[in-house]
Parts: C-alpha cells; sequence; structure tokens
C-alpha cells in the first residue's frame, strides 16, 4: 500500500481541491473543538473561583483585620489574586476611613509591594494586569513604577500605565503624566490620556497651566479639553491668558472656566469670546455668560440668538429663559431684531420652559403703548416677526449699547 | 458546448474560492480587531462620559409608522439611555392607527410651533409636540412620506445637536449603548464623522418594560439563521471594513452622524430604498470630493437589538428590497469605481460589493443552472461536483463557525450552552436549502428594480411587547 502522499501525487490537480476539503474540515473541527473546550474550561473555573470567594468573603472582617494569618492565602497565587481582585474592588466605593483601613491592609499584607514588582518585572499581560491594579491601591508609592511603565516601548504598557496613574487620581500623578506628555508627545490615543488626566487634575487643575503654555500643539488640544472639563474657580485669573489662544479648544476651556469667574470681568471676555470665528468657542462662551446670571449679559445674549450656528441660538434662547427677568423687554428686542432663526430659538425656548402663558400675560400687563403690545402679543401668537418698522434695529443696538 | 461548461464550472468554483477567501481575511482582520478594541475599552471610563459637561449632545431620531403596540415602551426607552445631552425625536410618519394619540396621553404632549427649520425635503409637517412629561421628547407629526427616509429628514429639520443618531422605533438600544458609540467621537472629534454601532436579533429574548432582561436565540429556524448571518455582517464584515476606513454601510437601526455633514449632503434621499447605504456612500463621496481627512468607524458593543422577520415570506421582502437597495446605491455611483480620488472605496469597498454582492445571486444561481445542465447533458464530473459542493460548503462553515467564535471570545451574549449549541449547528444547516432560497430572493430583487418595481411591501412584526414570547 502506498503512503498517503504518493497517493495525492497520483491524483496530480484534483489533489489540491483534496487537500483544501481536507483543511477546512481540520479547521472546522479546530474551531469547534476550541469553543467546546474553552467553554468548559472557564465552566470549571469559575465554579471553583466562586466557591473560594465565598469562602474568603465569609472571613472578610478577619482577613482585612490581619486576623487570618495573611500565609493562609498569600502563598497560593490564585487565593493572592482573588484577595487582591475583593480588595480593589472594595476600594471603588470605600468612603476615606475604609480606603484607609484597605491601604493598611494591602502594605502590611505586602499586596502593594507585590504590584510594584509585578509592574516592574513581568511582561505583555501580566504587566498590563499589574499596572492597572497598582493604580486601583491608590497607594502614592506606587506611582514611580507607574511612570516607569510611562516610558515602556511597548503601546500596550504605556496604555496599562496610563490607565494606572488616571485611577490614582491624585495631583501626583497628573505631573508624572504631563511630564511624560512633554517629552514624548502624543504617543497613546487622546481619549485615554484625556481621562487619566481629568481624573488625576480634577482636585488641583493648576497643575496644567504650565504645560499648557509649553506643550507641542496636539497635546495642547487635549489638555485644553481637560481645562475645560477641570476648570474650577481656583484658577482664577490665570485662565484669561487662554481666552486669546490660537487654539479654539483653548479658548474653549477659557470660556467654561470663565463662568465661574467675577463677573465684571467674566462678561467682558466672555462678550468677546461670544463673537469668535469657531462655533464650540462662542456656544461655550454663550452658555457661560447664561450661568452667571447677571441683567448685564442680556444684549450678549440676544446677539447670540442671531449667530449663525442653531445650537449657539438655542443655548443663548435657553440662557436668556433663565435668567427669567425682563421678559417683556427681551421678547420687544428679540421682535426687534426681526431674524427669523433667532425668533423660532426664543420661542422654543419659551415653550420648552414653559414660560408662554407668563410671558402673554406680562405683555398684557406691561405699559407698553396699545400698538406695540398688540404687535407683540401677534408675534408671540403667530411665531413670525413683525413687519419691518422705521428705527426697529436702531432701538435694539441703543437697548445692547446702555446695557454694556 | 462541454469545454464552454467546465470553464463555466471552473470559473463559478474560483468565485466561491475569493469570496470565502476574503471573509477569511476578514475575519482575521475581525478577530484582531476586536481584542485591541476591548483593551482600548478598558482605559476609557464611560461614567466619564456619562457625567461629562462636554459630551457633545445628540439627537435621537426615531421614525415611527403604525407603532401603536410599540411606541409607548421604545420611547420610554429612548429616553431612559445614559448620555449627558439627549433629545429624543419621535417622527409619526402619517401612522394610520393610534401611535400619536398613545403618545399624547403618555407623555402629555402639547402642540408647539417652533424649532422646525426645513433644511433638507420632507413631507409637510403637521404638528410640532414637546412633552411635559420629560422637556427632551419632541414628536414631529407630520404626512406620510411613503419612506422612511423621509420620515428622518423631518427628524434631521428638528434636530439640534451636533450629531444624530438615527434609531428604529421598534429596536431596543442597551442602556450605555451611546455612551459607547461616541467613544470615538469623542478620541477623535474632527476626523470621525460618523459611527455605527452593532445591531443584533431580538427574537426570542425576553424584554421587561423595553429593556433586554435575557438574551437567548429564537426558536424558529429562519430566525436563528439570521442571528448566524447578523453575527457574521455585523462582527466580521463591518469590523473588518471599518479597519481600513472602507465602511459603506452604517445600519439603519442604529447609526450616528455629524448633523452637519448630514445636512450638507442633503440629508437623506426620501426615494433611496437603501437610505442608510446610499446616506454613507454620499457622505465619502462628499468628503472625499472635498479632500477630507475622516474616518467613518465602527463600534461592536453598543447593541441594538431589533425584531427580524419570523416567516418565509417576510424575509424573502426584506432580502428582496435590500438587493433592490444596494443597486440603487451602486448605480449612481459606478463613477466612483476605479477613480483614484475616491482611494479605497473605490479600487476595494466598491467593486467587492459589486462582484461578491450585487452579482453574487446572478453568479450563483447561473453557477447552479451550468451544473444542472451539464449534469443533463452527461458532460460533468461528478469528482468535480462532489469536491466543489464539499469544498464550498466545508469553508463556508468555518466563516460561520469564525463568527461565533468571535462572539465567544468577546461579546459572549449567549450564555446558555443549549444557544451555542444550536448556533453552531445552524452555522452547518444555513447552507443549505437557505442559502439558495436567499439568493434567489436578491435574485428576484434586481428584477424587481429593474423593471421598476420599487414598492415598499412592509414586514409583518410582533412588536416589543410580545418579543420575548417568541
Amino acid at each position: 500500500m502506498g503512503s498517503a502522499f504518493e497517493t495525492f501525487r497520483r491524483l496530480g490537480p484534483a489533489a489540491f481541491v483534496l487537500k483544501a476539503i481536507i483543511s477546512v474540515i481540520v479547521a472546522d473541527v479546530l474551531l469547534l473543538g476550541f469553543i467546546l473546550l474553552r467553554r468548559t474550561y472557564r465552566k470549571r473555573y469559575f465554579a471553583k473561583r466562586d466557591a473560594r470567594l465565598f469562602e474568603l468573603r465569609e472571613k472578610w472582617d478577619a482577613l482585612i483585620s490581619g486576623e487570618m494569618p495573611y500565609a493562609t492565602w498569600r502563598t497560593k497565587p490564585s487565593d493572592r489574586h482573588l484577595v487582591e481582585t475583593m480588595v480593589l474592588d472594595a476600594f471603588e466605593v470605600a468612603g476615606p476611613e475604609e480606603s484607609a483601613r484597605l491601604l493598611k491592609f494591602m502594605r502590611a499584607s505586602g499586596l502593594v509591594e507585590k504590584c510594584i514588582a509585578d509592574a516592574r518585572n513581568h511582561q505583555g499581560w501580566r504587566r498590563h494586569r499589574a499596572l492597572v491594579a497598582l493604580g486601583r491601591t491608590r497607594a502614592p508609592e506606587g506611582i514611580p513604577a507607574l511612570a516607569e511603565g510611562l516610558r515602556n516601548r511597548n503601546p500596550e504598557t504605556r496604555l496599562a500605565a496610563l490607565r494606572g496613574l488616571g485611577q490614582m487620581a491624585c495631583p501626583e500623578a497628573a505631573v508624572e503624566i504631563l511630564n511624560w506628555v512633554g517629552e514624548a508627545g502624543l504617543v497613546v490615543p487622546a481619549l485615554p490620556l484625556q481621562s487619566a488626566l481629568i481624573y488625576t487634575c480634577a482636585e488641583r487643575p493648576r497643575v496644567l497651566l504650565p504645560y499648557l503654555q509649553h506643550a507641542e500643539a496636539s497635546v495642547r488640544e487635549v489638555l485644553g479639553r481637560v481645562l475645560g472639563e477641570v476648570a474650577t474657580p481656583s484658577l482664577g485669573t490665570e485662565i484669561l491668558q487662554f481666552a486669546e489662544d490660537t487654539l479654539p479648544e483653548l479658548r474653549a476651556a477659557a470660556a467654561r472656566a470663565l463662568s465661574y469667574a467675577e463677573p465684571g470681568l467674566g462678561v467682558s471676555v466672555l462678550s468677546e469670546l461670544a463673537k469668535d470665528p469657531i462655533w464650540f468657542v462662542r456656544l461655550r462662551a454663550i452658555v457661560s455668560l447664561g450661568k452667571l446670571g447677571r441683567p448685564a449679559v442680556i444684549p450678549f445674549l440676544l446677539h447670540g440668538l442671531t449667530d449663525s450656528n442653531r445650537l449657539v441660538r438655542l443655548r443663548a434662547a435657553e440662557a436668556l429663559m433663565e435668567l427669567n427677568i425682563e421678559m417683556v423687554s427681551i421678547f420687544e428686542n428679540v421682535a426687534a431684531m426681526r431674524d427669523r432663526y433667532g425668533l423660532h430659538a426664543y420661542l422654543t425656548a419659551l415653550e420648552n420652559a414653559g414660560l408662554q402663558a407668563k410671558l402673554e400675560a406680562e405683555i398684557k400687563a406691561s405699559e407698553c403703548g396699545e400698538q406695540d403690545r398688540e404687535m407683540l402679543l401677534e408675534v408671540l401668537r403667530s411665531g413670525t416677526a413683525p413687519p419691518q418698522q422705521h428705527g426697529s434695529q436702531q432701538k435694539v443696538s441703543v437697548a445692547v449699547a446702555s446695557r454694556s | 458546448m462541454i469545454y464552454f461548461l467546465n470553464a463555466l464550472n471552473q470559473a463559478l468554483f474560483y468565485y466561491y474560492l475569493l469570496s470565502n477567501l476574503g471573509y477569511l481575511v476578514m475575519l482575521i482582520i475581525a478577530l484582531k480587531t476586536s481584542a485591541a478594541h476591548l483593551r482600548h475599552l478598558e482605559s476609557v471610563r464611560l461614567h466619564w462620559i456619562k457625567g461629562s459637561p462636554l459630551a457633545p449632545p445628540i439627537t435621537l431620531i426615531a421614525p415611527a409608522h403604525n407603532e401603536e403596540k410599540s411606541i409607548c415602551v421604545a420611547v420610554r426607552n429612548l429616553l431612559d439611555l445614559d448620555y449627558p445631552e439627549l433629545e429624543v425625536i419621535v417622527v409619526n410618519d402619517g401612522s394610520a392607527d393610534n401611535t400619536l394619540q398613545i403618545m399624547q396621553q403618555e407623555f402629555r404632549l402639547r402642540l408647539v410651533r417652533a424649532v422646525y427649520v426645513p433644511q433638507v425635503t420632507s413631507a409637510p409637517v403637521r404638528g410640532l409636540y414637546r412633552s411635559d412629561v420629560d422637556v427632551r421628547l419632541l414628536v414631529v407629526d407630520k404626512e406620510p412620506g411613503g419612506s422612511k427616509a423621509d420620515a428622518v429628514n423631518a427628524g434631521l429639520n428638528a434636530a439640534t445637536s451636533p450629531y444624530v443618531c438615527v434609531v428604529d422605533a421598534d429596536s431596543v438600544l442597551e442602556r450605555d449603548a451611546l455612551l459607547r458609540i461616541m467613544v470615538p467621537v469623542l478620541a477623535d472629534p474632527k476626523r470621525v464623522v460618523s459611527v455605527g454601532g452593532i445591531v443584533r436579533v431580538l427574537n426570542g429574548s425576553e424584554i421587561e418594560g423595553g429593556r433586554m432582561r435575557r438574551v437567548r436565540l429564537p426558536r424558529k429556524s429562519i430566525e436563528v439563521i439570521q442571528v448566524v448571518e447578523y453575527l457574521r455582517a455585523f462582527l466580521i464584515g463591518r469590523e473588518a471594513w471599518a479597519r481600513g476606513n472602507m465602511l459603506t454601510i452604517i445600519s439603519g437601526a442604529f447609526g450616528v452622524f455629524r448633523t452637519d455633514l448630514v445636512l450638507a449632503v442633503g440629508g437623506y434621499r426620501s426615494h433611496a430604498i437603501g437610505e442608510d447605504f446610499d446616506l454613507v456612500m454620499r457622505l465619502h463621496r462628499h468628503l472625499m470630493d472635498k479632500g477630507a481627512d475622516y474616518c467613518i468607524q465602527f463600534v461592536p458593543d453598543p447593541v441594538c437589538w431589533t425584531e427580524v422577520p419570523s416567516d418565509l415570506q417576510s424575509l424573502g421582502r426584506q432580502r428582496s428590497r435590500w438587493q433592490k437597495g444596494l443597486l440603487d446605491v451602486l448605480w449612481p455611483n459606478k463613477d466612483m469605481l476605479f477613480r483614484p480620488r475616491y482611494g479605497r472605496i473605490g479600487w476595494l469597498a466598491l467593486p467587492y460589493l459589486w462582484l461578491f454582492e450585487l452579482l453574487a445571486p446572478v453568479i450563483e444561481l447561473g453557477g447552479i443552472a451550468t451544473i444542472v445542465l451539464a449534469a443533463c447533458l452527461g458532460v460533468l464530473s461528478s469528482a468535480f461536483f462532489l469536491q466543489f459542493l464539499l469544498f464550498g460548503y466545508a469553508f463556508a462553515t468555518v466563516i460561520s463557525i469564525g463568527s461565533v467564535l468571535q462572539e465567544e471570545l468577546t461579546y459572549k451574549r449567549y450564555n446558555d450552552w443549549q444557544d451555542v449549541a444550536r448556533l453552531v449547528s445552524y452555522c452547518f444547516l444555513e447552507h443549505f436549502p437557505y442559502r439558495q432560497l436567499h439568493m434567489l430572493w436578491r435574485l428576484q430583487g434586481l428584477w424587481q428594480y429593474l423593471r421598476g418595481d420599487l414598492v415598499w411591501r412592509p414586514l409583518k412584526r410582533q412588536g416589543l411587547q410580545s418579543a420575548g414570547t417568541n
């Protein structure tokens, strides 16, 4: 009997097809086998894991207080991993006191050191897992190991280190990230970097400022978005330097931060930003003007109603509604502008806020002339701008000028 | 004649081989991309997006036509989605039933006048209603436009957000679906102009209060086969095409678009048969004509569950409509083929669609006809026929099982052993006679299109409330 190879050789071109058939059948069997084995393995693994988890959970207090000797679980890798997971999960929901207790346990049991060692010495997914776990411990002694991970050649390791530092949620971690970004540039995707920085800079947004001045354009853009997210009144006038920045993201961030500024200063800068050529900067400025909640912002919000961008118009109208003052005089100005889109935006916001009846009543009770009153009521009912009247545009300009 | 038949049979063999090899390459790319996506997602905190004031506002547009059975559940489901800045626009597309009245009662709608700016063409609007229960809900009541595209256009005219998400009113979105689908946009807002999410089969699963309670496979064979098809199409096809920025379709059941761009291309084409495919192609053309640096992405984890046809007649109608839609888009865009300006779309994606999607029913059914003819004439080599059949069958099952494996390794929605066993078994069963029937429906679609029969025939649906009782 000849060998299988000999048989194939004799088949000539048909052998190719036969081999192909055998290959795909083998592939089918392998795929099915893999699915089957994986399912079986996972089922057993999780059943065992759940049982052990339950045992440990029952002794939770003894475990954390150290009454249960560390050796009972430390020596077995699967148990150690379970305890680590349980403690790290507990961290996520723990208050300050509980966090301190958990951290004390992790230090005393050597889990923090183990995480640091793993984050430094392991490779591949083990290292990635250790880096993230180290971040979740929020132990400041882990920051240098995480910073080393940031400077690794492997992008996945860098990403894991970034995640870890983000979990630390402290300014020291932010400084490490910012130093690294300053050296290496944007070598990780923007979103994880942004996410990590938001968490680490929330406590002290000021740490961002020096880097914002000197970083390269792509990094500044990301930092600008972070600043927009974490800006607080503590930044004070320092934020003003970005109101005239070349990057729109930074101008938008400044606009957002200025909603917390001292009103006099805020209005003057935001009114300029509300004229920015980039729509999202104008949008942020209009929203911030609305948040200032002062009558002085009314002319700029009225101007926002005539913006070329629909979203800006709507936000300006919503901000006017939130002010909930001088409704008749504002409506008079809106009607006088004879801007159909602006009027639509205003009426939409009015209806959304359920203030239509209130405005109607106020118009009826207002002291303006009979003709004007009728005209305003008609505009309110029909939703269409009034016919052109001499001097109406001038009236708006005068109103804007008098307020500014 | 004999030579001709033999040549045709050989050509058919290589066509199958090429088609399956293409899918195999896509499977490998998809496995790699999914793993990378899952790793990437670990570093993104969805709850940060949820609480972020900088998350761009989204308008959800849900066209509804005669949806009285399920509209309230669907709208509540949409309003409950996790997203910081959300507006929900339900477009009542001239429903003949009580869709509007039911919504009026449930959501205390009141007539409002403003907000509607007719930037894209749509049938006349009868009225706009704002909800007193939830101010984020706006209902556009319009004259029947005869197409979903017309209804979506009305929603676009009323939308106020920089991004719009078009969903089907009879679909179920997972609570965090919007947060997940916006991850690529937040990562690269300048380049990402549109993102598609995955659509999965709702039939058979348990739904409670408009939310997915338990994922199960449907009971009917025809529905299970569609589960395999959806897994293959989304987890392999879309994932791989998106990896090369060559995604040409974003499902009409769930996709996010930049509003300004959709308006710039004139919104949805009212009489397009495959309006979702048509829009994405026009976006590609518009952006490539402008030389823009952009990308259209696919995210495999924001899930939209949708009801699929559960009887042969409805399925046949749906598939012939899809084929009509394909031709309706590919033919007007034939000038994009092999033009350097359209890059990979013109050189790879469109030729693939022409050869392996549009012409597939003609080639496959033509091939079967030549085999039968050769057999009748006594010139068919039985060895060749057997080998061809076995090879085509086994190779196709590799791809189908590969898509189940992809599901197992990544998202693992079907947890029940029984479900997985059935899913795998249908990977073997779908190729005969379903595949041939499918090809007939598609051929019928082509024929109807060429004859000018563009009538939209409604599909029989059970509605959200009964999905779990399948």
